[in-house]
């Protein structure tokens, strides 16, 4: 899984660069986008349904995320590559669970969390991205989120590169911190493109915000800020939990571990030396 | 009929046809375009699938938006009838329908997009395309992988339940035994992922030079004049929803900006 690639890596400066600039695009994309929505906000939602607002947070979000893929993805080493596809079956397995049940909490990032831990958050950010796209071919009504979900991702992977991952009791804290943001960000999306649910559970708890004579948008931020931050941290812990039962020997071998000895514990001695 | 359209055709009539229902945001146009969804399913044939797939998305949807805007709508003038705290406004029920139609136009024409799109001309028509081979390989290999997860958490349950696992009441008991079937399901995928990254990187996945592929994908001019007029049509009503929206002032405003004083 670690080794070098058999063929040459490709050293092409302006391609790497160019890649570079994506990511960079990508990011400002989606946070114009959140800035813009959150500005304009107060007197569009009072006009009915908020055409410009969907039509915006639909289009920089997504553009954003494919920015971001196309960026990301061909610079992450093979191993990661074909993890990617088995973080984005635990995502929708676990996520279509949860979402049948009735919950306020989704649970539907739990691989791209795991991704991010063992990979960065390049990657992770990519995987949740990717994860939004391809859910989609089920249930297209996560393909907007995948903003959102980008930046789960990446949020996860900078609280592993700062070592939150290495004891247990951390990995919550980081999740619950990760779902305040995630939940804001996202909140635009359930509000001006879905009219303000994505889920029995979570549609009445802004069903009582809304009694109490909020705003759509503050109704739903609120409502996300419960449901986010807790769901956010049980996925972080039971990413955690998988993380640390994965033998020695499979998590080392990826180099953002190795690098910022993003779990707690030493190197296994190298078989060949 | 599907089955021969380039599937980059049907992606970006799909996407057009989602932009121009956003940007006219009524009622009368997501009906339209629902309707003419599930009459091209129909005449692809897969009308049961799509619709059903629809429905279990669509329905609780549409009951959720009836709950949060039927009964609280604080911005609703008419009120039709109240009990409380809640109260049933014109406003707030016209609001859920438009928003229902509009999410169920959505959801019906991107079901009619994947149901019969067919992914191995996907990949090959993206790859042609220059997007990075990685995306496809995703795209392909996640649904792909998807039932071979399922199949194999069923071996996982077995082969725990037949070493005495025995899922109790209390919910520790079902923490423990959902633990007891993930850690080896995630263990014995992140391992052969493993050894599908060795067999990928023998086949030269990562080399960047031009790809010949078994999938060839059909393409026509006159596919390739429908795609740029579909995306012309689309960026038109968007514009127009845009300039629309602002407010009178700002427009001469912005105008007096553009060409200066005077």
């Amino acid at each position: 899984m670690s080794q070098q690639s058999l063929t040459l890596p490709p050293t092409d400066r302006k391609a790497v660069r160019r890649r570079r600039l994506l990511e960079l695009l990508g990011a400002v994309a989606i946070a114009a986008t959140f800035i813009f929505l959150v500005l304009t906000q107060p007197a569009d939602i009072a006009g009915g349904l908020g055409s410009v607002s969907s039509l915006v947070a639909l289009g920089g979000f997504l553009l954003g995320a494919l920015l971001l893929i196309v960026g990301v993805l061909p610079t992450l080493p093979t191993s990661t590559v074909v993890l990617i596809p088995v973080a984005l079956v635990l995502n929708i397995v676990l996520g279509q669970l949860m979402g049948t049940s009735g919950l306020p909490f989704y649970l539907d990032s739990i691989g791209t969390v795991l991704i991010a831990v063992l990979a960065g958050p390049a990657a992770g950010a990519a995987t949740g991205a990717l994860s939004s796209i391809v859910w989609s071919f089920f249930n297209p009504t996560v393909l907007p989120f995948a903003a959102g979900a980008a930046l789960i991702g990446f949020l996860a992977g900078v609280a592993a590169r700062y070592g939150l991952f290495r004891r247990f009791y951390l990995a919550p804290v980081a999740g619950f911190a990760t779902g305040i943001i995630a939940g804001v960000v996202s909140a635009p999306i359930a509000a001006f493109v879905f009219g303000g649910t994505s889920g029995a559970g979570t549609g009445a708890i802004v069903s009582a915000f809304r009694a109490m004579g909020d705003t759509l948008l503050a109704a739903i931020t609120k409502q996300a800020l419960i449901s986010d931050p807790m769901d956010k941290a049980i996925v972080f812990a039971i990413a955690a939990m998988l993380v640390y039962a994965l033998p020695r020997r499979t998590t080392f071998q990826f180099p953002f571990v190795r690098r910022f000895r993003v779990l707690a514990g030493k190197e296994p001695a190298a078989r060949n030396s | 009929m599907a089955a021969r359209l380039n599937p980059l055709t049907a992606m970006t009539a799909a996407a057009a046809v989602l932009a121009i229902t956003t940007a006219a945001s009524s009622w009368a146009v997501s009906l339209t375009v629902a309707v003419g969804a599930v009459l091209l399913s129909a005449a692809a044939g897969i009308v049961r699938r799509v619709l059903l797939a629809a429905a279990t998305i669509v329905v609780p949807f549409w009951l959720s938006l009836l709950v949060i805007h039927g009964l609280f709508f604080p911005e609703g003038r008419t009120v039709l009838a109240s009990w409380g705290p809640a109260r049933v406004t014109a406003e707030g029920l016209t609001f859920a329908l438009e928003m229902g139609l509009r999410t169920a136009a959505f959801v019906l024409v991107l079901m009619v997009f994947s149901f019969s799109v067919r992914i191995p001309e996907l990949v090959a028509a993206l790859v042609a395309r220059r997007v990075p081979p990685q995306v496809g390989y995703v795209l392909a290999s996640t649904l792909l992988l998807a039932p071979l997860v399922a199949a194999r958490l069923g071996t996982v349950r077995q082969a725990q339940e037949s070493r005495g696992l025995v899922v109790g009441r209390g919910i520790g008991s079902r923490v423990a035994a959902i633990r007891l079937q993930m850690v080896p399901l995630v263990l014995g995928l992140v391992h052969d992922a493993g050894i599908r990254a060795q067999s990928l990187d023998a086949r030269g996945f990562r080399s960047t030079g031009p790809r010949t592929s078994y999938t060839e994908v059909h393409d026509s001019a006159a596919q390739a004049t429908f795609r740029v007029f579909a995306i012309l049509l689309a960026l038109t009503a968007v514009g127009w929803r845009i300039v629309e929206s602002l407010p009178a002032g700002s427009l001469s405003a912005f105008s007096q900006f553009v060409g200066g004083p005077g």
